[in-house]
């Protein structure tokens, strides 16, 4: 064929801006890649959330304690679900575990999120709802008969010694369960810290951001199921609850925005190599998700909406709080998706002779295509559903289990 | 003192947890690959399936075997003897392997000879289109041995 | 609720079981050990990584451009059609400064257009516009402390010990950190085998004694293939390293990259 047409059919058809390696033209990693730090950044936020509650002893959380745990957890269940459907041999998988590479984030990241699954989350849960578990046990029959029995792991004993117990490992391993949170979602950050080759991903405080825009999103998806959860069950929401969690979501987010703001200033003023392709990029492909949809809408207008209701929360009445708190959380969420979706595909939409840009073009359908993630990003809510109706019926209180009631409070 | 005694909901647990990283590492006995770990954090036997692949082009020295003897020995006098017979020719494998298949050349001169800014200039450069019209290169140059010029 | 079973019968069949498994997976380790030994390596030409350490080197100034080496190694490799290239051709355009701007240099226009493979069309800058053009052969870096083998999670991409970095596509999981933690490009996702895949430096032609097709096409030699523990009369590996000042790519992100190129401007990443 024509070399000469060849090469210009080959030079029209990629959106190709500048001069990007060719091996760079297509992008590797698509919205999956998006949607499994935002999950993870969920499941550690409501995690801190819940251990509010029971290492700092906010008692106005309390009715949330039980729904952050339960959220987290189904979260954590849907994790993986998106990095299976993205790699190129998923019947492979299970090699992650069988020949993990120490020095690669992505094995050790297997373990991690084995640690925090069984030895904090499941174990936090157990101890927390053991007493609850005894109880359902002899009551129920039938399959939830059988599962609730399943869960006592044969143990019945309800003595006070017993639940003392209880009550102590639960602190104990929400004291573990900080540090294992941050480190869940902190390797998800190193994930993408890590890369030397990528400027915009391979710096120190990458990590540090996830963690704290996981915290702001984690509490921001409590509030909003919290209040979901409330309207569905037709009872009055806790304002008492939501200022606290407003107060705590004001305050990661002043966190989070002086992490992510710092990173600007000092990439700014360092100004290496990169900087001018990094401020093309920031300024132009990702003018809409980071000036807008980050920065603005989903940092910004929050920050701006609860600092006012942390001086004047007085003076507003609570059904107005509650909107406004149910559209800070909504913004926040949002703001932290786009803050992923312009790490993992802003990553990749330049290229790393930092000389042009390329372009993203997602697909609709297909297993990575944005139709899966939207289904990723809504499975775990059906999988929290489905949790609820045995670990949260209606009948029961929302509150720290029945052990509340032998807690020592002091 | 009370002796002590493990709490039942501890020892379950204690055990539960002995239960599963036992299987893991049974798990993992079992499926790791034979040859993994033989020269490295690798499997062993990727070498030698990736060096059992089928080279495609035959290389310079196929041409040599008394079989293009004189051609090999006229390009290595002139300005092309850093030029392989594959390079112009493509690849020649299958007519190595049976001498009745025909191999032609699919390289126009132009490909190297054409004028270039970003050519350095040891390589000898024609505009294309002022340098002749409609001609065949062939017709006035000899690829063997292109100084000589007829 | 249960018949409550004494610790000791409990621990005792756990152990049993145990004790089964693992002589299971023991029995299986021996035959596996035996069948090994018993077996011969089927590496062609009984050839031993341990003896050999490949090298490529790029000279600059003499590569004229004509992408041979690109059309050959997709073909030697069997690489796809389309954005997947286990080595191309860069064309750097340094345009002369705008008069009275003071600068040395213009803008850079660096292009390659499908990598290369088909030559390049006329240059998109006039000449009398340019001050300086070259084109730069690219390809795996070689690198003593790969980021990408850093990065595999599951141990399917590895340096090899006899120099080069290879793929293993049967036990690769396809997950891509590889191609994104590579600062030099070389890397692609293979949409047929849905693999990680990169230059091999035709780790099947040079474990047989012949050279990487890139190499055996190349009209000028600028490309330099050689052993650097078998150096060979008038090797040209060694000719080349004593005559040429060098330097590597991107050095500052310390993966010490092995290939050595002459020539090479300050534009070039």
């Amino acid at each position: 064929m024509n070399p000469a047409l060849t090469n210009a059919i080959v030079e029209a058809l990629p959106h190709v801006d500048g001069y990007v390696y060719p091996n760079e033209q297509n992008l590797l990693w698509s919205t999956l890649i998006v949607v499994y730090p935002y999950v993870t950044g969920l499941v550690a936020g409501a995690f801190i959330m819940a251990s509010l509650v029971r290492v700092f002893r906010v008692q106005a959380l309390e009715p949330v304690y039980r729904l952050s745990l339960l959220t987290s957890f189904s979260f954590l269940l849907a994790a993986p679900l998106p990095l299976l459907f993205h790699l190129g041999h998923p019947e492979r998988c299970l090699q992650i575990m069988m020949t993990p590479h120490v020095s690669s984030p992505m094995a050790m990241f297997g373990f991690v999120y084995a640690w925090y699954m069984m030895a904090v989350l499941l174990l936090e849960l157990w101890f927390d709802y053991r007493h609850d578990f005894v109880i359902w046990a002899e009551k129920e029959r039938g399959l939830k008969g059988v599962i609730y029995r399943l869960f006592t792991l044969g143990v019945h004993d309800l003595s006070e010694p017993a639940l003392r117990l209880d009550e102590r490992m639960g602190k104990i391993i929400s004291i573990i369960g900080i540090p294992s949170a941050f480190l869940l979602h902190g390797y998800v950050g190193f994930i993408f810290g890590s890369i030397k080759a990528n400027p915009w991903w391979g710096n120190v405080l990458m990590p540090i951001i996830f963690i704290f825009s996981a915290i702001v999103s984690g509490i921001s998806l409590c509030v909003v199921v919290s209040l979901v959860v409330n309207w569905a069950r037709r009872r009055a929401q806790d304002i008492r609850c939501l200022d606290m969690m407003g107060r705590f979501l004001f305050y990661a987010l002043v966190a989070d925005a002086s992490l992510e703001t710092l990173d600007w200033v000092h990439r700014l003023y360092a100004a290496d190599e990169s900087i001018y392709v990094l401020k093309s990029l920031a300024s132009g492909k990702l003018f809409y998700t980071l000036l807008i949809g980050q920065a603005c809408l989903g940092t910004l207008v929050p920050f701006l909406v609860l600092g006012f209701l942390q001086l004047f929360r007085r003076h507003v009445a609570p059904l107005m709080r509650q909107h406004l708190y149910a559209l800070s959380a909504v913004l926040i969420m949002l703001g932290v998706l786009a803050m992923r979706w312009n790490v993992v595909i802003g990553g990749q939409l330049f290229s790393k002779s930092l000389r042009g840009f390329t372009t993203y073009k997602m697909e609709l359908a297909g297993h990575e295509g944005w139709l899966m993630s939207l289904a990723l990003l809504v499975l775990p809510f059906v999988i929290l559903g489905f949790l609820m109706r045995f670990f949260l019926p209606v009948h029961r209180p929302d509150s720290i289990g029945q052990g509340a009631a032998v807690k020592v409070v002091a | 003192m009370r002796p002590f005694r493990m709490p039942p909901q501890i020892l379950r647990l204690v055990l539960l947890t002995i239960g599963i990283v036992t299987s893991y590492l049974i798990a993992r006995y079992f499926l790791t690959p034979p040859s993994f770990g033989q020269y490295g954090f690798f499997r062993g036997d990727a070498l030698e399936e990736i060096a059992s692949r089928q080279p495609v082009f035959a290389g310079r020295q196929s041409c040599d075997k008394n079989c293009h003897a004189k051609a090999v020995e006229t390009i290595a006098n002139g300005d092309h003897k850093t030029v392989s017979c594959e390079s112009c020719h493509g690849n020649c494998r299958e007519h190595v392997e049976d001498r009745q298949v025909k191999v032609i050349t699919r390289v126009s001169c132009t490909r190297c000879h054409e004028a270039d800014p970003a050519r350095s200039t040891f390589i000898k450069q024609i505009e294309s289109k002022k340098h002749y019209s409609g001609q065949r290169c062939t017709e006035c140059h000899v690829p063997h041995q292109p100084s000589e010029v007829p | 609720m249960n018949k409550p079973t004494s610790r000791r019968h409990v621990l005792t069949s756990l152990g049993s079981a145990l004790a089964g498994l693992l002589s299971c997976s023991v029995a299986r380790t021996a035959k596996a050990a035996v069948q090994n030994a018993l077996a011969s390596t089927p590496a062609p030409n009984r050839y031993h990584a341990t003896e050999h350490r490949w090298l490529m080197a790029i000279d600059i100034d003499r590569c004229i451009g004509c992408g041979l080496c690109a059309e050959a190694c997709k073909t030697e490799n069997q690489v796809p059609a389309g954005a997947y290239f286990r080595t191309w051709i860069e064309r750097y355009i340094i345009k002369k400064p705008e008069p009275g701007s003071a600068q040395t240099r213009g803008e850079t226009v660096v292009d390659s257009p499908n990598g290369g493979m088909n030559g390049f069309p006329p240059s998109p800058v006039p000449r009398e516009q340019i001050l300086k053009a070259f084109y730069v052969p690219k390809l795996c870096n070689l690198c003593e402390h790969s980021p990408c083998s850093q990065a595999c999670p599951v141990g399917a991409t590895f340096d090899s010990p006899d120099g080069a970095v290879l793929v293993d596509p049967h036990y690769c999981i396809g997950c891509g950190f590889c191609i994104q933690a590579c600062p030099y490009g070389c890397r692609f996702f293979n949409p047929l085998t849905k693999t990680a895949d990169k230059c091999s430096l035709c780790y099947h032609r040079i474990t047989r004694g012949l050279r990487p097709a890139c190499v055996e096409v190349c009209p000028t030699e600028a490309r330099i293939f050689g052993d650097l523990k078998n150096p060979v009369e008038n090797d040209p590996l060694q000719q080349f390293v004593m005559k040429n000042k060098v330097q590597t790519l991107k050095p500052h992100l310390g993966t010490e990259p092995r290939v050595l190129y002459a020539g090479m401007d300050k534009e070039v990443r």
